[in-house]
């Protein structure tokens, strides 16, 4: 093969895992197929893999029952601590205060949520649909380009709508790559989680519509619970790891 | 029960023993099925084999003749044996009163 067709075959076998890529480029090198050859079973691989990842109900999940929501709600609280903060802290006028929650310690209490529902809603549509992640990052992104533009347009900066983006692609990145979490990790997240929402909640700092923010953590700990209980001796393949 | 191209790939392994793995497989089946084999097919179906438990897989060293990249080696499970072995009987078992078992002239219809 040419190092031009070599290039195009490694660049489709990106979208497999890391062990099959090199299992796969390793075995097209070894048996010498023409780059044509090669790239039609790369690419053959890929669709089987995708075909056989949507039989699960682990994607639609992840997709449509956990990104879209999730997405809507952390771009409009990724507004509403940016509005806060600029309240407070810049001593900015910025009309639009969704939650109606005022002072630092609840602007605190949003911080931390906001964190930890992105890392936690990442985490989990990591952990759900590693084969077909990218069907999930797609409807988040469009979901989010779908808030910029009717949620908070020309009130804030849309830069402000993605504080959610770095802690949720940890998340997602950690679930692709370890996929579980010790249950007591999980406990305590899911505790931690709850206990700030019902804090802010008594404080009237909260949308009702935020609780279902707490599912995908509680999600999370039941997997956890169900993996810990059945597991310790088959379920973990060598490349999981725990955090 | 294991389907057809499974029990190809499984006895292709077993075949193959320690060295079986992605292209020797492939290249097995290929020679002595007289059948093609794509990439896709064998690596779908060996995840499917290892989930069920029938075969038993790794990643082994790398060669310069791969470019430098891992073999995914293969090695078939007890329950993998059991399984072929079922399955390779049943083949004979129904196979026992054909015309080209017993090598006798005979038409399909």
């Amino acid at each position: 093969m040419s190092s031009a067709s070599w290039s195009l075959v490694e660049f489709a076998s990106q979208l497999l895992a890391r062990d099959e890529r090199e299992a796969v480029l390793g075995d097209l090198a070894e048996v010498g197929e023409s780059a044509w050859q090669g790239l039609l079973g790369v690419l053959g691989l890929v669709v089987r893999r995708q075909v056989l990842g949507w039989r699960s109900w682990r994607p639609w999940l992840a997709g449509f029952v956990v990104a879209m929501p999730s997405s809507y709600l952390l771009v409009a609280i990724s507004g509403s601590v940016s509005a806060t903060f600029q309240r407070l802290v810049l001593h900015k006028t910025v009309p639009w205060a969704p939650t109606g929650h005022e002072g630092f310690l609840l602007l605190l209490c949003h911080v931390f949520l906001l964190i930890a529902w992105s890392w936690t809603v990442g985490f989990v549509i990591g952990s759900l649909s590693r084969g077909t992640v990218w069907i999930s990052i797609a409807i988040c992104t469009g979901m989010i380009s779908y808030c910029a533009h009717h949620l908070v347009a020309g009130v804030l900066s849309k830069v402000f709508l993605t504080l959610f983006f770095v802690p949720a692609i940890w998340g997602l990145w950690q679930g692709v790559r370890i996929s579980k979490i010790t249950l007591r990790a999980a406990v305590s997240l899911g505790m931690t989680i709850t206990g700030v929402m019902i804090a802010a909640w008594s404080s009237a700092a909260l949308w009702a519509p935020n609780w279902f923010l707490v599912l995908p953590v509680w999600y999370l700990v039941a997997m956890t619970w169900r993996q810990t209980a059945g597991n310790s001796a088959a379920s973990c393949s060598p490349t999981q790891r725990e955090i | 029960m294991l389907g057809e191209f499974e029990y190809l790939l499984v006895t292709a392994a077993a075949t193959l023993g320690d060295q079986a793995y992605g292209a020797a497989i492939r290249e097995e089946i290929e020679a002595t099925a007289g059948r093609k084999c794509s990439v896709g097919a064998l690596y779908t179906t060996i995840d499917r084999l290892e989930s069920k438990g029938l075969v038993k897989t790794w990643m082994g060293e790398a060669t310069a003749e791969r470019g430098g990249r891992a073999k995914r080696m293969v090695r078939v499970t007890a329950k993998g044996v059991v399984e072929a072995k079922a399955f390779y009987e049943a083949v004979m078992r129904v196979s026992r009163g054909a015309s080209w078992s017993t090598g006798r002239a005979g038409s399909a219809s």
